[in-house]
């Protein structure tokens, strides 16, 4: 049986008296385009945080490519990337300092850092702003360098939380050809966006957290079945997609409640 | 916009209602104002860090509060003095005195400080003279405008001492006197923080700053040779009394020849000051006092002025800020002309070879931390300053020590008191090193290098620019001074080797657990973190310690050759010290993690 690139078991967040991710256990095979779903406040972030070593999960194992996973885990984190929540950008630099330092910090040699620096500006259509700070970068440019960055070092593992919030539809497409071109060589990304129609295109499982907890997991097609047999005999005519489906797993949690009218507004 | 400038909502009273900064909404915004600082205040003290952070404060304010009164009182009895002994014609010293603290204290003290953006009220329906009003409230919490407060109070209720039938004018003029400062001192910084905001700006400044630095230091073998020209002895070795003879001689030649040389000039320069601010409040008081006829109206007519002054002062503050009512855009984007002519000819540059320039070729994350640590200095200017601006205050002090020096030499251990402050400057980049990397402290918890890689190299860089000031300020000790004993300068520099690491190893583990994020485009409304600018102080307050006792003491033997085996003894514990402390550092990065990121990832 192959390793999984991705494996937790229990894994718990705690916060004082507020437990943010609770008992997650997931399986994440190598070569998956795997997404993860879940309202605002779920503990997506904060499952996507200890998943990369940036926040310490107070209860539970993580094991990255089979290894278990923890800070300490450096040569682990040579094999993973990462779009993490703030980007991890530094304002002063240029892109090209930037992606520069990120590379001889992730043990590439410079003339490879060199190489790829100046193909991932290119690629990421931002060699003509290689002398703005990256301060004075937009959101969108900013998340397309925070994506060059994290994979510079050809990573096996890719964590990406929210990328393609704000990045204009010319650089998202470019963007989607490009995480399926690592998928297509074998890497695995895990992904957690609120644009459910990226992941129905992109990702072939899915898993869904609420209130800290895991409420689904699998294949979309195996949650769509799922969801089906659970509706009146009329509507497992059509088809579901991937929001109705999201609605009403997350529904069915006690989430949804319809939405009350507000007088005072216009 | 509803609300704004159309009919008032539902429930809304709208920005007109009541009218005026002074008006029914504006009061109700400032008691929201104020009830938020409250809030955050208490929310603040819900966290351990919260918690130590008062304590801090509390203690600052104890500081702070002791000099500012012993400043008032001295500022008190300077003013008694003169106004009772008729020393009137020096009053503008003291007043020119006053603002120099006003003015100059906040740029001290601006990184030390925690200070509330009033930007963020922006998109609130907030009037423009409310807004005006609460930058000019918010100031008056700066140290700077408390320390000049209590200096003019000290000096009101000096001069309604010695003079009381000056009472209500003297309240009057310092009153004046005061809201110019404030203004001003608002007007600066609100200045100063746009060319920070803008790359172009911000590098002009920068250039302009460096420039001011490497002027005041040329300014120095000048000096020297002037106080050589002067203070020559011709003596040799005569008896002593003959030498009190010559001395006296020689004194009353060189203030002959200051006379002649430089009498026309402070004439000139006296005029002009007459008509500035401090001059004015001055010249209004001596000619109320004076029972000369016409000195009343003159006294108003300086009154008059000095009020002009206050109009302009807050002209150009309103001026700044109007701007940034309005939502100016700080954007660096070009127009789309140009976007296109700088594309093309990047394009063209780049056309064969990597984009970028490189400062260090080596591959390994030191090389690259360095790189990139001398990068982010070159464009952050608050700490540019914060290591420059000492060096200023060096060349100052050493002037100090030319006078003090007995037998018309300069103080035998200027040198290493001089290093002292020169030292003060990397306080911040001792004690916060991650204090500017913004987001951009999460690739460290991210990539494969260890934090205690990263500090090593921050540490490597740090020391190596703290030599070079410190060389600068050697070489400027010694232009100013002569060169100092060589048994001194030894055991500076064991001193320093002591100093260093002990700084470094305190260094890393503030920075790693109270840490405060420095915006590098912003000398002003910086957040801060009193507990950390009170533990450094502590710290380097403790070496410093350590360093003038073993002086003390050697020079007191007169051995001095004594301090430096003691200095290399404590310099071999202060570099293990650091040493376990790097071995320690990710074991603490990691349990400091989540705070440290939620600190330098904070907007604003």
């Amino acid at each position: 049986m192959e390793t999984a690139a991705i494996q937790t078991h229990g894994l718990t967040r705690r916060f004082g008296a507020l437990t943010a991710v609770e008992e997650v256990t997931l399986s994440v095979a190598q070569g998956q385009f795997f997404g993860f779903l879940g309202p605002n406040g779920a503990g997506k972030s904060t499952t996507i945080k200890m998943l990369t070593g940036l926040l310490e999960p107070s209860a539970g194992t993580i094991e990255i490519l089979g290894q278990p996973f923890g800070a300490g885990a450096l040569e682990l984190k040579r094999q993973i990337g990462v779009v993490p929540e703030g980007m991890a950008l530094m304002g002063r630099l240029t892109a090209p300092e930037y992606l520069r330092f990120v590379g001889r910090m992730y043990g590439l040699d410079m003339a490879t850092t060199n190489e790829r620096t100046d193909e991932l500006l290119e690629f990421m259509q931002l060699a003509n702003e290689s002398r703005k700070l990256i301060t004075d970068f937009s959101h969108g440019m900013q998340k397309k360098l925070a994506m060059a960055a994290a994979v510079i070092h050809g990573p096996k593992v890719l964590f990406l939380d929210e990328p393609f919030e704000g990045v204009d539809a010319i650089a998202a497409g470019m963007l989607k050809a490009m995480l399926q071109g690592m998928i297509n060589r074998g890497a695995t990304i895990f992904l957690t966006t609120h644009v459910l129609e990226i992941v129905e295109r992109l990702c072939s499982h899915v898993a869904i957290i609420s209130q800290g907890r895991l409420v689904a997991n699998g294949s979309i097609e195996q949650l769509r079945v799922g969801v089906e047999s659970t509706l009146p005999g009329a509507e497992q005519e059509q088809r579901l997609t991937l929001e109705e489906i999201f609605l009403s797993i997350v529904g069915a949690g006690g989430q949804q409640e319809p939405a009350q009218e507000l007088s005072w507004l216009a | 916009m509803v609300g704004v400038d159309g009919p008032p909502m539902n429930g809304v009273a709208g920005v007109g209602a009541g009218g005026g900064m002074l008006g029914a909404q504006a009061r109700a915004q400032y008691a929201a104002l104020a009830r938020l600082r409250w809030h955050m205040f208490i929310n603040g003290l819900r966290v351990k860090k919260g918690a130590l952070e008062l304590g801090a404060r509390t203690i600052s304010f104890v500081f702070y509060a002791a000099g500012g009164v012993a400043l008032g009182s001295g500022a008190g009895a300077a003013a008694y003095f003169l106004t009772a002994f008729g020393g009137w014609r020096f009053l503008p010293l003291l007043l020119w005195a006053v603002f120099f603290v006003w003015q100059m204290i906040p740029i001290m003290l601006a990184s030390f400080q925690d200070q509330f953006d009033l930007g963020i009220l922006l998109r609130f329906p907030l009037r423009f003279g409310s807004y005006f009003l609460l930058y000019v409230v918010f100031g008056l919490l700066d140290v700077s405008t408390i320390l000049g407060g209590l200096c003019c109070a000290g000096i009101f209720v000096g001069i309604t001492l010695a003079q009381p039938g000056l009472f209500l004018w003297t309240a009057l003029e310092l009153g004046v006197f005061a809201a110019f400062n404030i203004l001003l001192v608002r007007a600066i910084f609100a200045w100063i923080d746009r060319w920070l905001a803008q790359r172009k700006t911000r590098e002009i400044l920068g250039a302009v700053f460096m420039v001011l630095i490497l002027s005041l230091q040329l300014l120095n073998p000048a000096l020297h040779r002037q106080k050589h020209q002067v203070v020559a002895n011709p003596l040799g070795s005569a008896n002593t009394e003959e030498q009190n003879r010559l001395r006296a001689q020689e004194f009353q030649r060189t203030k002959a020849l200051f006379k002649d040389r430089y009498g026309p000039w402070l004439e000139r320069v006296n005029a002009v000051q007459q008509w500035l601010p401090p001059g004015l409040a001055a010249r209004s008081l001596r000619q109320a006092h004076s029972q000369e006829p016409g000195s009343r109206s003159g006294s108003l007519e300086s009154l008059g002025v000095l009020g002009l002054f206050v109009f302009a002062a807050g002209g150009v503050l309103g001026a700044r800020l109007r701007s940034e009512y309005r939502g100016e855009s700080l954007g660096v984007a070009p127009s789309v002309r140009r976007a296109a002519e700088v594309r093309a000819r990047e394009v063209k540059s780049r056309a064969g070879k990597s984009v970028g320039g490189r400062l260090l070729d080596g591959s390994g994350p030191i090389a690259a931390v360095i790189e990139k640590e001398v990068r982010t200095l070159l464009r952050t200017l608050p700490l540019i300053y914060a290591i420059g601006a000492p060096l200023i205050l060096v060349l100052v002090f050493s002037g100090v020590f030319i006078r003090s020096g007995s037998q018309g030499n300069a103080f035998p251990l200027a040198l290493p008191l001089c290093m002292v402050y020169a030292q003060l400057g990397f306080t911040r980049l001792f004690y916060n090193s991650l204090g500017a990397e913004g987001a951009g402290i999460q690739l460290y918890f991210l990539s494969p290098t260890p934090m205690r890689t990263v500090l090593l190299a921050k540490n490597l860089f740090h020391s190596a620019l703290f030599g070079l000031t410190l060389l600068v300020a050697g070489i400027l000790t010694a232009l100013r001074l002569g060169q100092p004993d060589p048994m001194v300068v030894l055991a500076t520099i064991a001193w320093i080797l002591f100093a260093l690491p002990s700084n470094l190893a305190a260094g890393n583990v503030f920075s790693l657990t109270m840490a405060y994020r420095v915006n590098p485009g912003r000398i002003t409304r910086q957040g801060g973190s009193q507990a950390n600018a009170l533990g450094a102080v502590l710290v380097q307050v403790l070496v410093l310690g350590v360093g003038a006792g073993v002086f003390g003491l050697c020079w007191y033997l007169d051995k001095m050759w004594m301090a430096v085996p003691i200095f290399l003894v404590f310099a071999g514990v202060a570099v293990y010290v650091w040493m376990r402390g790097l071995g320690n550092a990710d074991q603490l990065a990691n349990k400091r993690k989540d705070s440290l990121m939620a600190t330098l990832m904070k907007a604003g």
